[in-house]
């Protein structure tokens, strides 16, 4: 059964969306990343427009955060408290970023730092995070505690103004480092059109030293409001947001989010990060290997609609 | 069941045209393309095109078979319409299939199988500057180095001909009535790379090689059939991607490399439905149409969580 996109101006099968949808909403509720990062390449290997599918992708991250956001909600692992604090800063972050995109656009080479970023970001991540949980692993296969708490670790971090107690967290700490992750979240969100999610887990676990638990739950929080913003704001500038594919894949992401959530729960801290990392280089690895390979068709052809130049 | 209908309508438009009253003595003269295009096909292949005098150009000479004592055939027209006018595009559009038919009225034409015209068929979408990018290799990675913009280029053409294109004509005729993918409308436009004339043929073969693999230019070389000695058909494939707007059908009639008549006719694409509202809607109140889609998502994202509650 075929569904045709007003905005995409295509005809795609209805299926095909909705298990998109579930896909990345069960990876969303697992990993308590809105699953952006997955879902614009998708979008645009199944031939969507790549701007309407950045501006579709971030209507279907809203619903399945949301939704995995709720079940984080309801076994207490948000700490709403500093959800508010990041979100606060991505505000600031994605209206800088929008500036940065219009620049970016204007150069003709926003495709390339796209890609670049990608690679930056989602490699480093990736491998750190790899390596990190790795360690981790093997240190309770040998016995060890799990995860050992060191709350006063962060020795720069306490000398800082505007101290605020994170009781959820059992922190208590400056909001300067937490605005400026949400910042920088949000500048990356309005750039390469993801929710951010795995930027926020491992900044919230590395810097912040929260706990594990809540950081998905937090993370989920942010960027429900975050990718909001980032839906509104594109219909508002380039009308890329396509309603009856957003639909679709909300009806699949919110389903398969439910499911994520569930299953997270049966894997320890360690192991989801471990697959996560797994998932970040995949797709790091995937956009590098398409920069590095010389393509069977050198050319590309855009056309110039409405707003985008 | 649409088709069929079509057919039943070609028929009635076949035994009319066959009874002979219709091309006798039509009331209005049918319009033709701009005479440019005709003055431009009409001159002889062998004669260069230098002395461009404004002296009106010969008439066709007659088939050398009609004998020196009979007066010269009537000239040949052509009418032609299309099977919808009005392609509706709501949300079960999956693409769909026109048909331009049309007749050749004073046709000399014995038999349906005789080959004696040459009928090319173009259906076009409205054109839009389109950036053509090249990758090239810098410091291990393959990125954008160069571009070509080409200003109105169809983003839809098809092409259906009765025989290849270049059987059918000289380049020249072609180029002259715009006939092929982009032919003659593809100037690189402001902002683009400074490339030779060689790079440039690449940047328009590679444009039209994109565009054919995206189903949005569609080439049927043998598409145009002739169903009586004067009654033709093309089928043209208006593919699910097809931007939506007003189609143009062009129809030319050419017999040994000659053009005799040209005509034109139009086909709507509209959104209709929920897809029409959907889309009034995104760029009527953009910001209300962005909220809307978050207030879905926001209770859909709700609904789950409570339906999935333990």
């Amino acid at each position: 059964m075929n569904l045709y996109l007003p905005i995409a101006e295509m005809s795609l099968n209805i299926w095909l969306l909705i298990g998109m949808g579930a896909a990345v909403g069960f990876l969303s509720g697992l990993f308590g990343v809105g699953g952006g990062f997955i879902m614009t390449p998708l979008l645009i290997f199944i031939g969507i427009p790549p701007a309407v599918a950045v501006g579709t992708g971030s209507a279907q991250i809203v619903a399945s955060s949301l939704s995995g956001a709720v079940a984080q909600y309801r076994r207490g692992n948000v700490d709403i408290r500093m959800g508010l604090v990041l979100i606060g800063g991505g505000l600031i972050g994605t209206i800088i970023g929008v500036d940065v995109v219009r620049i970016l656009r204007r150069l003709g080479q926003f495709d390339l730092v796209v890609a670049l970023g990608y690679v930056a970001f989602l490699g480093i991540i990736g491998t750190l995070m790899l390596i990190e949980s790795s360690t981790a692993i093997a240190k309770v296969q040998a016995g060890g505690k799990s995860r050992s708490r060191q709350a006063h670790a962060h020795g720069w971090l306490d000398g800082l103004p505007f101290k605020m107690r994170f009781r959820h967290s059992k922190l208590y700490t400056s909001a300067i480092p937490p605005i400026m992750i949400g910042a920088f979240v949000g500048f990356l969100a309005a750039i390469f059109g993801i929710g951010g999610g795995f930027i926020v887990v491992p900044a919230l676990i590395y810097i912040l030293r929260m706990p594990t638990n809540i950081v998905v739950g937090t993370a989920l929080f942010q960027i429900v409001f975050v990718t909001a913003a980032t839906t509104i704001l594109q219909s508002a500038t380039n009308q890329t947001v396509d309603l009856p594919l957003a639909s679709m894949l909300v009806i699949g992401g919110v389903v398969g989010a439910q499911f994520g959530a569930t299953a997270g729960e049966r894997l320890r801290g360690e192991q989801l990060r471990f697959w996560l990392a797994a998932l970040v280089l995949l797709v790091a690895i995937r956009v590098g290997y398409d920069l590095v390979v010389q393509p069977t068709e050198l050319y590309s052809i855009t056309p110039l609609v409405r707003g985008l130049e | 069941m649409r088709i069929a209908s079509t057919v039943t309508a070609i028929l009635t438009f076949a035994i009319t045209i066959l009874a002979g009253t219709v091309s006798a003595a039509p009331p209005t003269p049918t319009p033709q393309l701009t005479p440019d295009h005709v003055l431009a096909a009409q001159q002889p292949k062998t004669k260069p095109p230098a002395p461009a005098t404004k002296k009106p150009p010969p008439v066709p000479a007659p088939p050398a078979d009609t004998g020196a004592q009979a007066p010269p055939p009537p000239p040949e027209r052509l009418e032609i319409d299309v099977s919808t006018n009005t392609v509706a595009v709501t949300s079960a559009f999956s693409g769909t299939e026109i048909i331009v038919f049309g007749t050749v009225i004073n046709s000399r034409q014995p038999s349906p199988e005789a080959g004696f015209y040459d009928v090319v068929v173009l259906v076009e979408g409205h054109g839009a500057t389109s950036i053509v990018r090249l990758k090239s290799r810098v410091g291990g990675m393959w990125i954008n180095t160069q571009s070509v913009r080409f200003d109105n280029l169809p983003l839809y053409s098809a092409i259906a001909s009765s025989r290849p294109l270049d059987e059918i004509a000289e380049p020249h005729v072609l180029v002259a009535n715009v006939i092929g993918f982009g032919r003659a409308r593809m100037f690189p436009g402001k902002h683009s790379s400074n490339v030779s004339i060689q790079e440039l043929d690449d940047y328009k073969s590679a444009a039209i090689r994109l565009k054919e693999k995206d189903g949005l230019y569609v080439r049927s070389e043998y598409g145009v059939i002739f169903i009586g000695p004067a009654l033709f058909r093309a089928t043209v494939k208006l593919p699910a991607n097809i931007p939506v707007g007003p189609l143009d059908a062009r129809v030319y009639l050419f017999h040994e490399g000659q053009l005799l008549a040209a005509q034109k006719a139009s086909v709507r694409l509209t959104r209709e439905g929920v897809d029409r509202l959907v889309y009034d809607f995104a760029f009527d109140h953009p910001i209300l149409y962005g909220l809307l889609t978050v207030t879905i998502a926001i209770l859909a994202g709700f609904l789950a969580s409570v339906a999935f509650r333990k």
